[in-house]
């Protein structure tokens, strides 16, 4: 998530309370005592027509591993929504196979947000064409992401974000397979997600090992983490009058990246897009091997094996990939003395020695060694995330250098890491270590107004209120533990879909 | 204490649901669309479908206050009559003066009766078949400021009477074929805004508003509060269940709005009637209700 994280603004249009009344409608809509009526109403205010935004006035546009989040918590309130939520995003899928980090709203202004169309020019920039792109007359109708096949009609982002959306596909069409059958959900996505994976897992492979690499921070979706300030202290920042910030606007500047970090992360994408998107024969100022983004493509690969089943094609292929990238990422990113993945600097092949939430993340793979279990165990129950004792994890290390309770990603507890771990956890048989993260995620949620991110020692809400996959992930898990959150009964057979 | 006699002693109680799953919604049927000969038969076949109530149709002429004594029976032998719809060809919004000052007097004996059977309220459109600005002639013979003057005349003293009832007065809004006057949930509630009677609500309806609103569940949270009666069809004005609705999101912004009041299923029917009516209880409650 790039973007403008603000403050105080819930997402939904139902802030106007009602001017007394008697008819059938309750006390407003988003009542604390009934959490599932203030998440749905988060999400279907969120609802633009044809996807989700993350939070309506501060993130205007479609985000990757947000539509996807959103997509797994959506399923329950309209599975119909949530197979529309993720085909529209894979509809903006580049010709290479790369599923763009932000969708374009093309009726929102370009100057709402900054990095934005005119900054990625995928399809070329739209003011060139109309003429008003002010001394960039070399730039008219030239499109950037043209090599890399970005689509001619749609305007996006250039760099990816972790590929959740596989195993988000699954989950949508297990809340309603008959409707996923009868509109074709599941055979219209999986070529495309076949095409991603490709993407990731070869023009990707920039270390050789296997594994996918990351080529800006913000594609590992934890955007200033204190795991990217080491390989970013290289980068040259892009000088500060070359572009506006519309972050500041809305974001409290103690809260937000610096603007030399923010110098460094244009001069990236800058240089990325020069290059016209190039993932080989280039020299990336930045390349990093995550461990969350390859969890997640383990995660996603394994879902891809259930997909192919349900389609009566071959499963095996899905499987043996999900293990190679298991043993690759074991190989090449485990510390086994710290007992926590660690992400790789491809430009010095040293491991970044920070504990990040995303080290933890692996536990969503089913194949994962139970000694790298036992250690991930340890070290979230351990000093530097101190699950158990504190309700939620971390983003980073609570006895890190750079750790900050209120910044961004480096130290707030986040609700999809949440999930992730929750669900990992289970996976794994630690279900009363699951149970108690599945309650603190439930009351975290609907106690911060669906908060952004939540400050990790109080729980006290930072960020954009009303935030979507906030929203959708309490959501799901209510829907998974019966009765926590007594649900409508949207999902045909029963409360609990599978999971 | 066994729910069977919980059931018998009090028979409003609808059917016990999963405790997980509550029923958010109390479901009714048009008296029209049930078989049977009584009002006593249409509830027999209504419980046994699923429904926990029946919605009464009203025609004019005082022919619903004519029928109080069957009603009245009905009300003993434990029919639930939540509502009543107006069944008319002329509306409180009429060009033709006569024709509203009948329209108001019949809509407040129908507030009136279904008050005495104790009902919660009376729907009816500003007008139902008289003018569309999609079909010719296009400009109708009343401007907007006179459509509105005569609305807020006739909602003010229609809501003034189902105030001094004890009932509520539902406005429904229709699709443009249909009215020219009130198509969206959000010119209902100004009007009701404008009159300031907690005793005049929105009455929506699933298949109007699937054609004259962009996203059907956010109109239903932004008007949250107004909401006070539902009426249901699918897309193509049969049963629920019959078309493409998204139902499951139609249903989640109800709950999410808070409504806990009447769903009425006011449809035509495809498909063997009896079946097809009684299919609509388990649609519903499948997709949310």
């Amino acid at each position: 998530m790039t973007a403008v994280p603000a403050k105080g603004r819930g997402a939904t249009a139902l802030s106007a309370a009602p001017a007394g009344g008697t008819g059938g409608a309750g006390p407003g809509p988003a009542g604390a005592a009934d959490p599932w009526r203030a998440a749905a109403a988060v999400l279907l205010g969120n609802w633009t027509g044809a996807s989700t935004v993350p939070s309506r006035t501060l993130y205007p546009h479609q985000w990757s591993w947000d539509s996807a989040f959103v997509a797994v918590g959506l399923r329950h309130l309209s599975p119909r929504r949530a197979q529309r939520e993720l085909e529209m995003l894979l509809g903006a899928q580049w010709g290479d196979g790369r599923i763009p980090h932000i969708v374009f709203n093309p009726a929102v202004p370009h100057a709402a947000y900054f990095p934005g169309p005119d900054f990625w020019r995928s399809a070329g920039s739209p003011a060139a064409r109309t003429g008003g792109y002010g001394g960039a007359g070399r730039d008219r109708g030239t499109a950037a992401g043209a090599r890399a096949g970005a689509p001619a009609h749609t305007q996006t982002s250039g760099i990816v974000q972790p590929p959740v959306h596989a195993l988000a596909a699954l989950l949508v069409h297990r809340a309603d397979p008959a409707a996923s059958a009868r509109r074709g959900f599941l055979a219209r996505v999986r070529p495309r997600l076949l095409a991603w994976h490709r993407y990731l897992a070869e023009d990707r492979d920039l270390g050789g090992a296997g594994l996918a690499a990351i080529v800006h921070p913000w594609e590992s979706g934890m955007d200033n983490s204190p795991c990217w300030d080491g390989p970013l202290a290289r980068i040259e920042p892009a000088p500060a009058a070359s572009f506006r910030r519309a972050d500041l606007d809305h974001g409290d500047p103690a809260d937000r990246p610096t603007d030399l970090d923010y110098g460094r992360y244009v001069r990236l994408a800058a240089d990325y897009r020069d290059a016209g998107y190039a993932d080989a024969g280039v020299a990336h100022g930045f390349a990093v091997e995550d461990p969350c983004v390859n969890a997640l493509l383990i995660a996603s690969e394994e879902a891809m094996a259930e997909i192919a089943a349900e389609l009566g094609a071959d499963p095996g292929v899905h499987r043996e990939r999900a293990a190679r990238l298991t043993e690759a990422l074991v190989a090449r990113l485990w510390d086994a003395g710290a007992g926590i993945f660690r992400s790789r600097d491809l430009r010095t092949d040293r491991a970044i020695e920070e504990y990040g939430v995303a080290g933890l993340t692996p536990l969503l793979a089913s194949g994962l060694p139970p000694a790298v279990v036992r250690g991930l165990r340890d070290t979230l129950a351990g000093e530097h995330f101190r699950l158990g004792e504190l309700p939620l994890v971390a983003s980073y290390d609570l006895k890190g250098r750079a750790f900050d309770r209120t910044r961004y990603w480096r130290g707030p507890a986040w609700f999809n890491t949440a999930w992730l771990l929750e669900r990992g956890l289970r996976g794994h048989g630690a279900a009363g270590t699951a149970d108690a993260l599945r309650r603190a995620v439930l009351d975290g949620a609907a106690a911060s107004g669906f908060a952004e991110y939540v400050d990790p020692l109080t729980g006290a809400a930072r960020g954009a209120r009303g935030f979507s996959w906030t929203a959708a992930l309490a959501l799901d898990l209510a829907a998974a533990d019966g009765g926590a959150w007594p649900g409508p009964g949207a999902v045909p057979g029963s409360g609990a879909v599978a999971r | 204490m066994p729910d069977q006699e919980t059931r018998a002693a009090h028979p409003r109680t609808p059917p016990r649901r999963k405790a997980d799953r509550p029923a958010m919604f109390s479901l009714a049927a048009q008296e029209q669309l049930l078989p049977g000969d009584t009002l006593q038969q249409k509830w027999e076949f209504a419980q046994a479908a699923g429904y926990d109530g029946i919605e009464l149709r009203a025609q004019g002429d005082l022919r619903f206050a004519a029928r109080l004594p069957e009603l009245k029976r009905a009300l003993a032998d434990g029919v639930v009559m939540p509502t009543v719809c107006v069944e008319m060809l002329h509306f409180f919004g009429a060009f033709d003066p006569g024709q509203r000052r009948d329209a108001v007097a019949q809509l407040k004996s129908q507030l009136s009766v279904i008050a005495e059977i104790g009902g919660v309220g009376a729907q009816t459109p500003a007008s139902y078949g008289m003018f569309s600005r999609r079909l010719p002639p296009f400009t109708p013979p009343r401007d907007e400021a006179g459509d509105r003057a005569v609305l807020l005349d006739g909602l003010a003293e229609l809501g003034e009477h189902a105030r001094r009832e004890g009932v509520t007065l539902f406005l429904e809004p229709l699709n443009r074929y249909e009215d020219h006057m009130v198509n969206r949930l959000e010119q209902a509630t100004e009007l009701i805004r404008a009159t300031g009677l907690d005793s005049v609500r929105i009455g929506i309806d699933s298949y109007h508003m699937n054609i004259e609103e962009a996203d059907p569940a956010a109109a239903i949270l932004d008007n949250a509060p107004w909401i006070g009666h539902a009426q249901v069809s699918d897309s193509n004005r049969f049963q629920p269940g019959a078309g493409h609705l998204d139902w499951p999101a139609w249903l989640g912004a109800l709950r999410a709005a808070g409504y806990t009041g009447w769903l009425a299923a006011e449809c035509r029917l495809t498909g063997d009637p009896a079946a097809a009516v009684a299919a609509v209880p388990g649609f519903l409650r499948r997709a949310g209700a």
